[in-house]
Parts: C-alpha cells; structure tokens; sequence
C-alpha cells in the first residue's frame, strides 16, 4: 500500500434509524476521488407504500469477505486495516458475483465498463487522515466517523455491533452498527 | 410586452433550464485548486458552512468545513451539489434584451441601462413613481437586502418595494412581533440539545432543514420526546415519540387545546406569566370552550395524542417548540404562530438554557433580508416606515429629506394583483421567480403579460424572467461578498471565490449603475461591500435589529455574531430574553387571545379533497437553480400526488396513475404516489416546478390579513383519473417548466 | 524453501512443466533443429521459457479456485451447446471488441482508453514479432547470388520476399519501433493519470502500478536506442544498448506471471462472463422476493450458493430459503428491517 495516513483509531458507525432519506452522502459519495464521479454509497426506501424508511449502506468491510472470496479473477482485495478495496480494474472481469454474493447488497456493477466498484471508505480521504466523504456531510449523522469513545459517549444508550447473521451464516464486520445496549448481533432473519 | 417573445420550447433549448453534471474526472483543478474559499451554503436558512474550492476563477468542487460550528462539515444533497451553478451552460454571460419573434439577443450594458433607465423614467413621468415597482428576494445578502431598501425608496421613489420572504416567515414575524416586539428565533439551536420536549409544527426540517436533523437528533439522544406535527409522516415523523396527523388549517384548534389542558392542570408558570407578561386572561378565556372532542373534530387527531402532546408539553422541565410553513403559509398564518407562543408563555420556558421557541426561516437570508427595509412597510434595523421617527432617523443616515421618502406600499401579491388591474406599469425584481413560487399562477401570468416594462437581474433566466423585456445577468452567492443572517439569528461571512463570468456583473454594481443614472450616484458611493454592511450597521443602530456592534473582522474571528449586538464590545446574543425584558411598548411579552376559524377555502362536495404543497429535499424553493442541477433533479424528477391507498381506493386510484388535479384556478396533472405516509383526507405535492407541472396553478391567492402570506397551505380539490398511466415521458423534461 | 516445495501446486507445476517442455518441443521443431535459431537471443529464449512456466503455472493455481473453475467449466459448457454458433460468433466479437480493442475501458474513461489501446496494441504487436524470432521460428535469409532481395523463413519454409531498401522492407524491419512509439505514447497517459488523480494516487502501488509503466517506457525507450545507435551511430554504442534492452525485457518476463502483467491472461475469462450471462438470462431468471423484480440469472444464483458454500460461507436459512436469494437492495432492505425491529422492541430509536 502506498504511504499512508490512515488513522486505526478512527472507526465507521452506522444507524439506519437515524437516516432521513436526503442522499447527500450518495451526492458528496461521488466527490470521493476513487470513483469519479460514480456513488457507491446506497439509499432506497425499504418500502415506500407503507413507510418513509430509508436505509443507507455503506460497505461494511467484513473481516472474511464473501466478495473477495468470490471473485473468480481475484480482482478485490483487503489491506492491512481492513479496508476492502474496490476491484482492480485491470482484472476484474465483470461476473457480478461479489455483487450477488456480497450478504449487505453493497457492489455495483457498471454494465458498460464491465466493471464492479464498491465503496473503500473513502480511501483517498481516509488515508489522508480525514473523513469519509459520507461521514462527512451526513447531516442526520446516521453514518458516523469516529473513534469509539466518542460514539459512546455521545450515544450512551447504544453499542457499536459487529456482528451479523444471515441464515446459518455470521459475518463479522470492520464498520460496526448502532444497536440497543446490551445486543451483540443483528440477526437478519 | 411582458410576453414571451418566442415559444417556451425555444427559449428553454437557449437558456435551459438543462442538467449540468460534474464531468466523470471532475473539474478541472479539482484536485489542486488554487485557494479553498469558506463561505456558506446559498440554499436555506441554516447557511451551513462549505468550503469552495476555485482553480483559474472557476468553482471546481467543494471540500467540507469541519470548524464551522453550526455544521462542522454536514451538508444536504442542495449543499454538496451547490458548487455546479458557476460552470454552468445556462448561466446568463451578458445582458440580454427581448425581441419579438426572436428571443433575447445578447446587448452592451450601456444599452441595457439606457433602455431600462428611459422606460422607468417615462412610466413614473405618465403613471406616477409608484406605478413603477420593485419585487426582491431573501437569498440575497444583508448588504444587497438594505442596498434594494433604500434603492427603491431613494432611487426609484417608489413606494412599491417586496420581496419573496412574503411567502416565508411573515406569519411567523407578524406573530413574533405581537407577541415579543422582535422578529427573531428566540433561541440558537444549541438550546435544542437538552430540551425534554421538542414540538415540531408544520416543519419538514429532514427535507427542508436536513443539517438541523443532527440537532434534533442530540437531542433524542439525550433523552428529548419528539412530538411532530404534520399532515404527513415525513422522515423526522417516522421515528417520533409522538406524531399528531393534523388536517391542513387545523393548527390554531390544536394549540388553542393543548392551552386549555395546560390550564385545566395548571401546567402554568404563574410567576413568570405574572411578572413578564400580558394578556393572559383574554387568551385562556378565547379556548375556554376547546374540549378534546371539539379539538378532535378540528384538527382530524385522535384526542388520545392531543391530550398526550399537552401533557408531555405541560410536564416538561425544559423544552423547544418549532414551527415553520406549514403552519405559517395560512389565512390565519399569524394566529397560528401566536397560538404556538401562548404555548411557550403559559410555561414561561424561554430565556433560559434549554428552553427554547423560534421558526426556522426557509430562504438563504430570510431573516437578514427581512431586516433591513426590503419590505414594503419597513426600513432598516426592523424600523416601521410609518413611524415618524424611524423615517426621520433612516432619512438622515441615507441624506434624504424625510419627505421625499415613499410610504407604505404594496405586498408581493399584492403588488401583482395591482399589475394585474393595471395600476402598476412597471417592474424590476430580482432574486423572485413569482411565475413559480406565487399562488394560482395562471394570474400571475396574466399580470406578467400586462406589464409595459419588466427587467430582471438574475444569473439564470428564470420562468418568471422568460417575461422580461431586459434581463441584466447578475452574480451568485460566491460571486460577491457580504453576510447573511442565518435562522438562528447568527450573522456570517459570505466570502467572494470567483469574479462573475463572462460579461455579468456583481448584483451590486449593477444596482450602483442604475442608482447613478437615475440621478443618486452620491447616495451609492460603495468601493466594497464592506461600506454597505457599515451603513447599514449605522441604519440599524438602535433598531430592534440593531448590528451597530457586528463588524466584519468580529463575524470572521467569532464564525459569526448574533444579534442584537447594539455596540462593539458586545459579544452578541445567542439566547434572547433572558433579562426578560421584552421589546414590546410595556416591555411584557404579550399572550394573544386565538380563537379558532377555519381555512379560507374548506372542502364541499365540487372540491371534496383537501390540497396541501410543500417541498422535497433535494430542490430549493422555485428551482432556478436547483432544477438545473442534474443530480437533484435525478433524485426526484417531477412532482408526485401524495394519496393515501383509502382516498386511492375510492377513486380507483393506482400508483404512477395520472390523476388530473383540479380547483378553482386551475388544473394540472401528477402521476399518483400512494402512500400511507399522508391523511386520508388530504394530498400533497411540491411546488418547485413551473408551467404544466406547477402545483401552485393550483393553490389559492387569499392572504393573510396581518402578513400578507398567502395560503398556500390549505386549498379543496377534486381528482379526475385520466385513465392513463404516467409515462417516463412526462418525467423527462418536467424541470423545464415547458409548456 | 522447504516452504516453498511444502506450499507447492503439485497439479500447477506438473502442468507448466508439460508446457515448458511441449514449448522447448516446438523451438526444437520451429527452428528446424536449432538450425534456425539465432543464438543472440539466447537470453531472450531463456526468459520467455520461463515466463510460459511461471504462467503456466499461475494460471493453473487461479483457475483451481471453486469461483473460477466454475466459471470455467460453465464457459466450455455452455459455449459447446446447442448454441455454439451464435455464441462462437459472439465470443469473436467480443474478443475482436473487447480483447484486441478493450472498447470497454471506454466507459470509464475516453483517454484512459485510448492510453490502454496504444500500450496494449504496442505490446501485442511486438510479441506477435519477437516470439517468433526468439523461438527461431522466423528468420530472414539473402539468397546467394542476389543480394538485394530477403526472404522471410517461417519454420525454415520460404514465406515472402521483399527487396532490400523497399518501403516494405523498412516498415517491416522497423516493426519493433512503430510498437516501441505506441507503447510509449500509451504508458506516457496512462503514467500521466497516475500522477494527477487524487483517487489513483491514494490507492495505487509503485510496484504494482508504476512499476509495469517504467518497465514498458524502459523496454521501448531501450528498444528505440538500438535502432537509433546503428542509424545514426554506426553501431557505436550498440553494446550498451543491446545489452539495456536485454535486461529490461529479461526483467519483464520473468516478472510476467508475478505482476500486473498477469491480467492480459485473466481478461479472456471476461468472454466466458459475457456467455454465462446471455445464456443464463435464457435459462431463467431469479425475481426478489422483496423487490419482486428479475435481478440475475437463476443459473447463477444457485451457482454462487454452491460456490459459497465450497468457500465455507453458508446462507441457507432454516425455512429452506436462502439470504442469496434477495437482490442487492432486498437484502439491504432486509437488513434495515431487522434493524427497525430491534430498535422498536428496545423501545428507543434514539440514544
């Protein structure tokens, strides 16, 4: 990896709860230099007829990701922090399966460039010591950049949760999720 | 000729509105800019702070300010992808000057000023000065807000000055004004963070507001109740502790009962509606009729969730109570606010920490802009032009003999429906796209078509300047220096990144220009804006919105100064009133007694449905800009009818269905959203955009009595299923306002 | 090395072995015996050897891996169907559109594709040349008694001829130089994205990004030098630059199943992506059950819960459904549901 300020302390937190649905991290999304103009960030209504919720979804970096693992061309690939990169572009030869294997919907396939790009947490800011683009501007602060002590003392009544199971399957995950006190994993039934 | 010269189609393939997007690698210079400009935001009331980023006098991008207090770095969708309007194709590079049968055609300023100058000379000479009017708009900055007063009053003598904060906040000024001799949120936001009870009347705030949402959001966190109050779930509704679906022009029946609760349990501070205020008797004794079930019957919430509001809000040791359009944009808009103050009163909980009470402008400047004289009854520092005193003391500061100064004039839609009856010939507006953002448009058209001279100073040729004889391409947010005054009342930096392009020029300057050829360059003798905001500090001085002590250095040094700040050692005023010294006459704060009545137009079997409009997150009032932004116009391509799947079900409705919406001032169609998110009473839709798809061809044009406000809020509807279905078509170009 | 022979690929070495030794067959053959063989390139030879066993090598470790052998085996599966033609058909179309002319960077970006066309058709060209003249498969003669006309030999068999001096003599004897002037035009814009954007110079890695783009500018700037030295030198300097050049190229081969380089391989496997897909969608496709819209191929639906379960991930739910069988946005819809669902049943949303 190239010379890096990225900062260990920092961590990702997510609550979908918080989120009102504006999509200015899917806008500001774009202005993250790593993907041109292209938002990998997702927000859409859950079920629109019914409820205004919203969710929002960034990639949440697991520790044992099934994109990577899927990927026949060997094309994504996690660092030292455990940030998971969007595919190499000079491999990656469009299957889509990170993109139908990935547990939380987060890689995009761009049909015409044949290409998978993901969110990488914003790796042009985030290795530069600053925020993620999301982060950053979310104004509900549904998407949270942080260290760990200052989410838990802002939000006392929370706790950051790591862990997800879909099926028979648990994920662990580097971005974590805001949970009530005293839950130690989202269980997607 | 106010008409249009050439077909709508051929205006807007010249001047758009067409989508600008980023390119795919940014702009050029994007990731090396020459200088990171702060500034703020140019859309709403927050001015949330943003960082430009400028290469070669060109904006490439933006990059978030993280020190700036009030957002540190949050933005909405309008936030981020403000940056796009400076490159952008539509944008209008020299004046330009209508000609039949041909469009507009590009002309030399001095041939624009000459035309304009000799048609406003020879209007006044065979109608009289007021015949000749003024319309201006609140996104601009204090400096252009007092430089258009007295630009009006001392250039155009005319006594016909408003501007679009007409359809803002007046109602929420008008009340606050009775109530608290100030117009002026009471509190910064930072008194939300420990409030036990936040009530939220009539404000969309996570679609017109987002960055107040984080605020909100603390405050839950610290363990707030949240009690919204709308038609609507919108997103703040979705989560709330407590959400009261009130029937459009039901507000004043709401808080008239949540007041007599507060009685009937004594959730009173006696001592402070003793000490510190007035009219307490006549208030409760007006609602003394007001039981649950009444309330229930007017208002359309189950009385459980009234009473459960009331008490929530009764028992609260610290609170804040917001209010925005919703309960402002009514006949009875002032009643309304003033409902929601006797609330405030009745438990004394303002001018401490905490307790709080305001209403959340809407526009970029709405409340500096509505300080200083650009309203048709005012003059600078919120002084009355009727007052013999404030006249003498303004006349003296602009070198004006008292008596050449006009009076009172018109309202915006009042100043319409004069044109419309042919009493005013001329007008010159700026910053206001009425064709869009004024009730029943379909006569604002007509009076538009009548005028014998229209010029416009805008950067993009709106719907409204389509109509114009001259346009004179002006300057944006971060094409010219100055301060606005954001919803709390914190005064900021508006900082210049770039010199406007082409041949447009600084709306400044070119008010200067006209000032000197109609005759005052000595009275516009400005080198910087800086000169402005000093006279108008001067003006303000000893105003209710005094600025004396605020000077630029002091805003850059503090990231902002709120006012009052009557001298320069003063550090400003976040929190209002905690002297409990009011600015009324007897220096109380007044309960108004508020007796319900209903919306000017109610529902009958013809217009059995209830219409409300609003707006969507991702566009700004009338879309001049917004609408030209690809992204935002993306993310929410045309209006939608919000229809519940009960009022649906009746009609046959289903969803994507065109409905045909009809009143009494028109008809327009929407293709059908059904939602159980809205009452199934009432349907919404947004209002941003302009021709076929303009939901204000369709609202009603009464007003209020006090402000003015028109009731765009409330109006009866029928829904006429077309049969078809909408297509991708109707979508495609609904941001062009074609016809 | 005991951790090398330990971690060995007992199937991957034994086939680049079979294809070093069926390559060292055909130089045998091609040139005749060696007879052909021009013993200059003797390096040459040596580090293209090795490049095919490294190769080799790597790509039979890749294509064992469950998501790619599937791949494989769904390629020739459905490309030797009922079908074949119009998929034949449209695998050479996609080869010529994609592989030869990579029309599909395009859409990422214009000059990033004219950058990869220019570098790529510069190295493809050169290998169609050089290979053939290393393996000795090629070679030029003067026939005895005339000396102004060259024959081109290909396995030793008379293929053309052209005088000497001729325009087609000087295109043809100048070939290594056209390419060296695409491919240094090509790696100039690519090296030149490198360095201006902020999203490159954030992820990008000098060996694994900058590295390929020096070695290509060395190996053309190198190249040109010995066409240079014996036009306008006379060979003064021909040493020097012979011997650059060698090492630069030498470097390249055997970096070639390391490195970058390796993606020229890999990007055929995008054919067998484009046929899975076509003949998926013919198949039958899978509806979300929350979206209630067609989002993929059922075929690969069911093909990546097996793959992700040969990869020990296992999705299946107890009600026989499978977390895979939701689009992206059902499953993160899912996801918010059950989120909504905790929060509610704490009785806060918020704190």
């Amino acid at each position: 990896m190239p010379e890096t300020n990225y900062d260990q302390e920092m961590a990702f937190f997510v609550d979908m709860q918080r989120c009102i649905g504006c999509h200015a991290c899917e806008m500001a999304c774009a202005e993250c230099e790593t993907n041109g103009q292209e938002s990998m960030i997702h927000v859409n209504y859950v079920n629109r007829a019914v409820s205004v919720q919203t969710t929002v979804q960034v990639c949440m970096h697991c520790e044992n990701p099934a994109c990577a693992n899927v990927c026949p061309a060997d094309a994504i690939h996690q660092d030292d922090f455990g940030v998971v990169h969007s595919s190499n572009t000079s491999r990656c030869i469009g299957c889509s399966n990170c993109v139908l294997a990935c547990p939380f919907g987060v890689p995009k396939k761009m049909e015409e460039a044949e290409l998978m790009m993901k969110c990488n947490m914003c790796y042009d800011r985030t290795s530069a010591g600053k925020k993620p683009m999301c982060a950053t501007v979310c104004p509900s602060q549904a998407l949270y950049y942080g260290t760990r002590e200052e989410i838990e003392r802002m939000r006392p009544n929370s706790v950051p949760v790591n862990s997800f199971k879909f099926g028979n399957q648990e994920v662990k995950t580097k971005v974590s999720i805001m949970m009530p006190k005293g839950t130690h994993q989202l269980v997607i039934a | 000729m106010a008409k249009l010269p050439v077909s709508v189609d051929q205006i807007i393939e010249k001047y758009g509105p067409h989508k600008a997007y980023a390119p795919k690698a940014g702009f050029y210079g994007s990731h090396e800019p020459d200088k990171l400009v702060k500034t703020h935001c140019c859309y709403c009331g927050m001015q949330c702070g943003i960082q430009l980023k400028v290469k070669d006098n060109k904006i490439a991008g933006f990059e978030p300010w993280m020190e700036f207090p009030f957002n540190e770095g949050r933005l909405c969708p309008k936030g981020v992808e403000r940056y796009l309007q400076n490159n952008h194709p539509d944008r209008l590079l020299d004046p330009i000057a209508r000609v039949e049968g041909k469009g507009f055609e590009p002309v030399t300023w001095d041939y624009a000023m000459n035309k304009t100058i000799s048609e406003i000379e020879r209007i006044q000479a065979k109608y009289g000065r007021d015949a000749f009017a003024m319309l201006s708009g609140v996104s601009l900055t204090n400096e252009k807000s007092y430089m258009i007063g007295k630009f009006a009053r001392v250039a155009l003598k005319t006594a016909n000055l408003d501007y679009n904060g007409r359809l803002c906040m007046v109602s929420a000024g008008g009340g606050n004004k009775k109530a608290f001799g100030l117009d002026r949120s009471s509190n910064s936001w930072a008194d939300l963070a420990h409030a036990e009870v936040i009530i939220v009347a009539g404000a969309n705030i996570s679609e017109t507001f987002p960055t107040l949402t984080h605020y909100i959001w603390q405050a839950r966190d610290n363990g707030a109740k949240l009690i919204v109050v709308d038609p609507r779930v919108i997103p703040l509704a979705r989560t709330a502790d407590l959400h009261l679906p009130i029937r459009p022009g039901g507000d004043s029946a709401l808080f008239a009962a949540m007041l007599k609760i507060l009685v009937d349990n004594d959730w009173l501070d006696h001592d402070f509606i003793e000490s510190y205020t007035s009219g307490f008797q006549e208030t409760i004794d007006a609602v003394k009729d007001y039981d649950l079930d009444w309330a229930e019957e007017h208002t359309g919430i189950p009385k459980q969730k009234i009473l459960e509001a009331a008490t929530l809000w009764g028992k609260a040791k610290t609170s804040f109570l917001l209010h925005a359009r919703g309960i402002e944009h009514h006949t009875k808009g002032v009643e309304n606010v003033l409902s929601c103050i006797n609330l405030v009163l009745a438990t004394g909980r303002i001018g401490k920490p905490y307790c709080g009470y305001g209403t959340i402008t809407g526009q970029g400047n709405g409340q500096g802009g509505r300080e200083h004289g650009h309203k048709c009854d005012q003059l600078p520092g919120n002084r009355d032009i009727t007052n013999p005193e404030h006249r003498q003391y303004i006349a003296e500061v602009w070198g004006i003999d008292e008596k050449d100064m006009p009076g009172k004039g018109l309202t915006a839609y009042e100043q319409i429906e004069a044109i419309h009856r042919g009493e005013i010939k001329g007008l010159i507006s700026i910053c206001f796209n009425p064709l869009v953002s004024l009730p029943n448009n379909n006569f604002v058209r007509e009076a538009l078509e009548k005028l014998e001279f229209y010029i416009c100073i805008d950067s993009f040729l709106s719907e409204t300047a389509r109509h114009a004889d001259i346009v004179l391409a002006g300057s944006l947010h971060e094409e010219e220096e100055g301060t606005v005054t954001t919803a709390e009342g914190r005064v900021v930096k508006i900082n210049e990144a770039i010199t406007p392009p082409g041949n447009a020029r600084r709306d400044g300057q070119i008010l200067m220009e006209l000032a000197k050829r109609l005759g005052v360059e000595n009275k516009f003798n400005y080198a910087t804006s800086e000169d402005i905001f000093n006279e108008l500090r001067v003006a303000s001085k000893g105003g209710t919105a005094d600025y004396f002590g605020i000077t630029y250095q002091k805003v850059v040094d503090n990231m902002g100064i709120f006012w009052p700040c009557p001298s320069l050692d003063h550090p400003g005023t976040p929190r209002l009133w905690e002297d409990r010294k009011f600015k009324t006459p007897d220096g109380k704060a007044h309960f108004n007694p508020v007796r319900y009545r209903p919306a000017s137009e109610v529902t009958d079997k013809d217009y059995p449905v209830v219409l409300t409009t609003g707006r969507v997150v991702s566009q700004y009032l009338s879309g001049t800009s917004t609408r030209r932004i690809g992204k935002l116009v993306d993310q929410y391509p045309e209006p939608l009818l919000e229809i519940h799947p009960k009022l649906a079900f009746q009609y046959g409705i289903k969803d994507r269905d065109l409905i045909t919406v009809k009143t009494r001032r028109g008809e327009a169609e929407f293709p059908a959203q059904v939602v159980e998110t809205i009452r199934a009473d009432t349907v919404f839709i947004p209002y941003h955009w302009g021709g076929v798809h303009a939901a204000n061809q369709l609202t009603i044009g009464n007003l209020d009595p006090i402000s003015k406000i028109p009731e765009f809020k409330v109006c009866a509807c029928q829904l006429i299923p077309t049969g078809k279905v909408a297509s991708a078509l109707t979508t495609k170009n609904a941001y062009q306002s074609g016809v | 090395m005991y951790r090398l022979f330990k971690t060995l690929n007992r199937v991957a070495f034994i086939k680049a072995t079979i294809m070093t030794i069926l390559v060292i067959i055909f130089v045998l053959i091609g040139s005749r015996n060696l007879q052909n063989f021009d013993p200059a390139l003797i390096a040459y030879l040596t580090g293209t050897v090795f490049a095919v066993f490294g190769t080799s090598y790597r790509y039979s470790v890749w294509i064992q891996r469950p998501p790619t052998r599937l791949y494989r085996r769904r390629s020739v599966q459905f490309l030797f169907s009922k079908h074949f033609f119009p998929y034949f058909l449209r695998s050479i179309r996609l080869f010529i559109r994609n592989i030869l002319f990579q029309r599909f960077i395009a859409y990422r970006s214009r000059t990033r594709w004219i950058g990869h066309f220019l570098l790529a058709s510069g190295c493809l060209l050169a290998f169609a040349i050089t290979i053939p003249l290393t393996f000795g498969w090629i070679n030029f003669i003067l026939k005895p008694g005339d000396d102004t006309t060259y024959y081109a030999m290909l396995f030793g068999f008379e293929a053309g001829s052209f005088r000497l001096g001729s325009t087609l003599a000087f295109i043809t004897f100048h070939g290594l130089v056209w390419c060296s002037v695409l491919v240094t035009i090509g790696a100039v814009i690519m090296m030149k994205r490198r360095f201006t954007n902020g999203g490159l110079i954030a992820t990008q890695t000098f060996e694994d990004d900058l590295l390929p783009l020096i070695l290509l500018i060395a190996i053309s700037v190198t190249g040109l030098g010995i066409s240079y030295d014996y036009t306008f030198l006379e060979g003064k300097t021909y040493q020097f630059m012979a011997v650059t050049h060698a090492i630069t190229v030498i470097l390249f081969l055997v970096w070639l199943p390391f490195g970058k380089f390796f993606h020229i391989y890999q990007r055929f496997s995008q054919l067998g992506a484009n046929l899975y897909k076509i003949e998926g969608s013919r198949r039958g496709m899978a509806v979300c059950p929350h979206t209630k819209k067609e989002f993929a191929s059922q075929t690969h639906i069911n093909d990546l819960k097996k793959v992700t379960k040969e990869l020990g991930f296992d999705f299946s739910k107890e009600d026989g459904s499978n977390h895979l069988d939701l689009s992206p946005e059902g499953k993160r819809s899912a996801l918010a549901k059950a989120h909504f669902e905790a929060r509610q049943e704490s009785g806060h949303f918020f704190g």
